[in-house]
């Protein structure tokens, strides 16, 4: 085996090792505005002020924060992780800069080096269509191609489209994830802060990936960015988040809501790198809603994060819609990564498939919980899950929870999973071939990776070059 | 009737009264089991439906109002079954009859070969003063006021049960016939088993469920528990049939402990009942352990069935397989959930799991969660569900071979269910087959 493949393999088996020095730096900030610790309806009213927001948004918080307050802590999943966030030490707003920037030479030095150690930049000059950088709660960095203006895409952060487009705003927000929809979103609603706006317009595609990076810089800070795509009549795009933080003792929140909506015939593909610190809760809520004949895609990577709970949905609200949801997870030393997907069948000839695949090593744990609902009008469904998860290390922990609900009878319904530790045969056929058995294991953990590795897009320069680097694996003559 | 309040606090007449008389039943050690287990049931609010366990089933359903409780009448059908199962005995197929009246009168025919042979059939009650070693020993030890609110309902009420006892070495080649039938309307009855098969020792029990109310507004509640161990190297063959009449709340947790070499095969089957919630679980607690479980349900009508299965791998290298299969008509609705859990300690384990859901037509309803929680990496552990209507490819095959449609959908169920079928004893296959054959005639 060449040492370059070697040395991707060995990589991938060591997510998250090296992640101190590559991407757990801090920067010293002398923010614009940092508020205080804990969060009440001063605190709401407080971030909506300095936003300039109309009064619909900020009754929306308001009302929202109170949703927040009522609802319980969640009863399942890792009870005892989610017993550890202590809502009252988060700080709820920061706003590192007065203003966004359409240039990186604008952007403060010490922000621009971050991104630039993150590689943004560089991959934005090279093949995305536009980017958007989100430092703490505000979006630093916002640029688009001109080309694509002329198309009439809108890419904004989302307090800019809230003040630039606020009727398609006012439209959609809230309309796929309601505040009430968990204690999370609840608490999204009422502390939102950046995330993007997309807007693609009937029947244009959009050739060049869309691509926004999360950064969280501070201790103890609470990120709830909230997202809103909408892709008119035939059109299509393509979304590429990222994300990562520095490494601190205490622990930091982030709960996103990502709302996407593809109307008729349109397609969507998200695609998340979730690479947070082992310090950070992850709790995040995403939900498309597809109409008739669009798709819509979910490619979610979980490698970091101290706990994750995200079970990216799609729904199928139209005749021959359809959804796909791969996600991978990676749980290394003390991560918990609970994530999986929900596919709500709620119109005729609806199809939809679940991959999953998990790695978890030392004492880390990855559970998939999904479920599948289908509604009694929704004749001639066919849904397919599998799921696969690989143990590596003595206390590693995998569990599956698949969930499936099913109303009509007109349905075909497939699952599967796999729970297994590398095959003693497989590496026996590998090891006399010539390979060490380090090198053989490693070979195989690769191979399992291989179908996500290959969904995603090649040129996907930041944090997962690592992992794209797999896309080689199948050229070794 | 007065409903149980929702917000989980207790109305008293749902509780167990100090002084019921089934508190005072038996040796000083089972009254002091019985006070803690109606302490836990007084305590323990009624569970949330929120929770995963209780997210397909009503609590409700089996809480029982103590002050409307009827006494005890039984149906005529007993008498039936009754005959068919001592025509089986006469004609020397089986290996002796328990007969358990509402889980009260419990009577022991044709077992005298059998206890020749040094094994035990008798009353829990007689048992708990005859045995009392073994009956202390073993009693409450998998099933009990920590396993919930209604195990610890029946650890407290219980009248009376059956105790098995199969001594080291002992192949009881035939089955032993357990006919337990529940009184008519309004009744409540606590039925209980517990088996002990002995090192290298074999037994077949078939335990089946009859009787109830027929009435769907004037239920009748059966609280079941069974206990099985089976001892190193034992071989065990556990089928519980649940035929209960169409008015009865069923519920039922069963768990089996198998030690170092054993090998146990469980078969639910259930037909009966308006509401089954049933619990079979088998915990792998020896080297070289093998549960294999195969189950199935046929509902009809609005028929309401919740399944549960559990294998729990304690030690290593274990094995573990199940295949559970659903057929639905009608309205009648399944929720199965079927947990495989592999502890850190249990190496090189394998475990199997497999749910396939037939719906028969529009309006039948089926739930499937296939769970897994590994806690090592030296398994091989899968699981597959499946649900659907029947094939029209395969009906269309058979009608083109001039088979009519009925046949066609006769033929395959039968092809889906026969697997299951041919795991169970012989004389009560037919029965089984009849039953499923009554299914698809019916209405």
């Amino acid at each position: 085996m060449s040492d370059k493949i070697k040395q991707q393999n060995r990589d991938l088996t060591s997510i998250g090792d090296d992640y101190a020095t590559k991407y757990g730096f801090r920067d010293p900030v002398d923010y614009f505005h940092k508020g205080a610790r804990g969060v009440n309806h001063e605190v709401v009213e407080m971030i909506s002020q300095m936003k300039n927001e109309p009064r619909w948004m900020s009754d929306i918080r308001h009302e929202a924060l109170d949703i927040f307050f009522s609802k319980p802590m969640p009863q399942w999943g890792n009870t005892e992780l989610l017993g550890e966030i202590d809502f009252d030490n988060i700080y709820y707003f920061m706003k590192p800069i007065k203003d966004q920037q359409k240039s990186w030479d604008d952007v403060p030095e010490y922000i621009k080096n971050t991104f630039d150690k993150l590689g943004i930049p560089e991959a934005e000059r090279k093949f995305l269509g536009g980017v958007s950088a989100q430092y703490e709660s505000e979006v630093v960095y916002h640029s688009m191609r001109e080309d694509l203006k002329k198309q009439g895409i809108i890419f904004l952060g989302m307090d800019e489209a809230l003040r630039e487009q606020p009727d398609t705003v006012k439209k959609y927000f809230g309309t796929v994830i309601p505040s009430t929809d968990n204690k999370f979103a609840a608490l999204n609603t009422a502390t939102w802060s950046g995330g993007s706006f997309i807007y693609v317009p009937p029947g244009v595609d959009v050739k060049v990936p869309l691509q926004a990076y999360f950064r969280i810089n501070a201790e103890n800070m609470g990120q709830f960015e909230r997202t809103l795509i909408i892709a008119d009549r035939g059109s299509r795009v393509h979304y590429i988040e990222g994300c990562t933080a520095p490494v601190y003792s205490t622990d930091s929140l982030h709960a996103a809501v990502v709302e996407v909506i593809a109307l008729e015939s349109a397609y969507i593909r998200y695609t998340t790198i979730q690479n947070w610190s082992r310090n950070i809760f992850n709790l995040v809520t995403k939900r498309a809603s597809a109409y008739r004949n669009a798709t819509v895609e979910w490619v979610d990577g979980n490698l970091g994060s101290r706990l994750t709970m995200k079970y990216p949905c799609i729904q199928l609200l139209e005749e021959g819609a359809r959804g796909e949801i791969l996600s991978v997870a990676f749980a290394g030393k003390d991560q918990h990564q609970d994530a999986g997907s929900k596919v709500i069948h709620a119109a005729p000839h609806t199809s939809s498939r679940v991959t999953s695949k998990s790695i978890s090593k030392d004492n880390g744990r990855a559970s998939y919980r999904g479920l599948v609902k289908v509604y009694k009008n929704a004749a001639d469904t066919k849904v397919s899950v599998e799921c696969d998860a690989l143990l590596i290390g003595e206390d590693a922990r995998s569990d599956t929870y698949p969930t499936m609900e099913i109303d009509h009878d007109q349905v075909r319904i497939e699952h599967e999973a796999r729970v297994s530790k590398v095959a003693e045969e497989q590496l026996f056929y590998l090891t006399s071939r010539g390979l060490t058995e380090d090198d053989a294991r490693l070979l195989i953990v690769n191979g399992f990776m291989e179908p996500f590795t290959k969904e995603l897009p090649l040129e996907y320069a930041v944090e997962l070059n690592r992992l794209i680097e797999l896309e080689m694996e199948g050229s070794i003559g | 009737m007065n409903k149980p309040t929702m917000n989980n606090t207790m109305n008293p007449d749902y509780l167990i009264p100090d002084l019921a008389p089934e508190l005072q039943r038996g040796p000083s050690w089972l009254r002091d089991a019985r006070r803690r287990s109606r302490e836990t049931f007084n305590d323990a609010a009624v569970p949330r439906r929120g929770l995963h366990y209780w997210r397909y089933t009503d609590p409700t359903s089996f809480l029982i109002d103590r002050s409307r409780v009827s006494d005890t009448e039984y149906g005529e059908n007993f008498g039936a079954v009754e005959r068919i199962v001592r025509n089986h005995l006469e004609q020397g197929n089986l290996a002796g009859v328990v007969s358990d009246l509402g889980g009260r009168e419990i009577g022991v025919h044709g077992t005298e070969e059998l206890r020749r042979r040094g094994g035990i059939v008798a009353s829990l009650s007689e048992a708990s003063s005859e045995h009392p070693e073994l009956v202390e020993q073993y009693l409450y030890q998998l099933v009990n006021a920590s396993s919930g609110k209604f195990e610890a309902m029946n650890g407290a009420l219980w009248n009376d049960g059956i105790f098995i006892y199969i001594p080291d070495g002992l192949a009881v080649e035939k089955p032993l016939h357990l006919l337990r039938e529940s009184g008519l309307s309004g009744s409540a009855q606590y039925p209980r088993l517990l088996v002990i098969v002995g090192k290298n020792a074999e037994l077949t029990v078939i335990d089946e469920y009859g009787g109830g109310s027929t009435d769907y507004n004037r239920p009748s509640y059966a609280n079941s528990a069974v206990e099985i161990f089976g001892l190193d190297e034992s071989r065990v063959r556990y089928v519980s049939l649940q035929r209960q009449a169409s008015g009865m709340h069923c519920y039922l947790t069963h768990r089996a402990r198998i030690e170092r070499g054993a090998t146990m095969l469980t078969i639910p089957l259930a037909f009966g009942a308006a509401v089954s919630k049933q619990n079979f679980g088998v915990q792998l607690n020896g080297p070289n352990a093998e549960s294999r479980m195969q189950g199935m349900l046929f509902g009809s009508d609005h028929q309401h069935f919740d399944n549960h299965t559990r294998h729990h791998h304690v030690a290593s290298e274990t094995l573990s397989n199940i295949d559970f299969k659903v057929v639905l008509r009608d309205k009648a609705n399944s929720a199965y959930t079927g947990l495989i859990r592999i502890e850190n300690q249990a190496r090189t384990c394998e475990a199997y799991q497999e749910n396939r859901n037939l719906l028969l037509n529009r309006g039948a309803r089926a739930e499937t969660i296939p769970e897994l929680e590994i806690l090592n990496e030296d398994v091989r552990c899968s699981h597959g569900a499946t649900l659907g209507p029947i094939d029209p490819l395969s009906v269309f095959y058979l009608l083109s071979r001039g088979i009519d449609r009925a046949e066609a959908v006769r033929m395959i169920v039968s092809g889906f269910v026969t697997p299951t079928l041919n795991q169970v004893p012989d004389d009560l296959r037919d029965r089984i087959s009849g039953f499923v054959a009554q299914r698809l005639e019916d209405g």
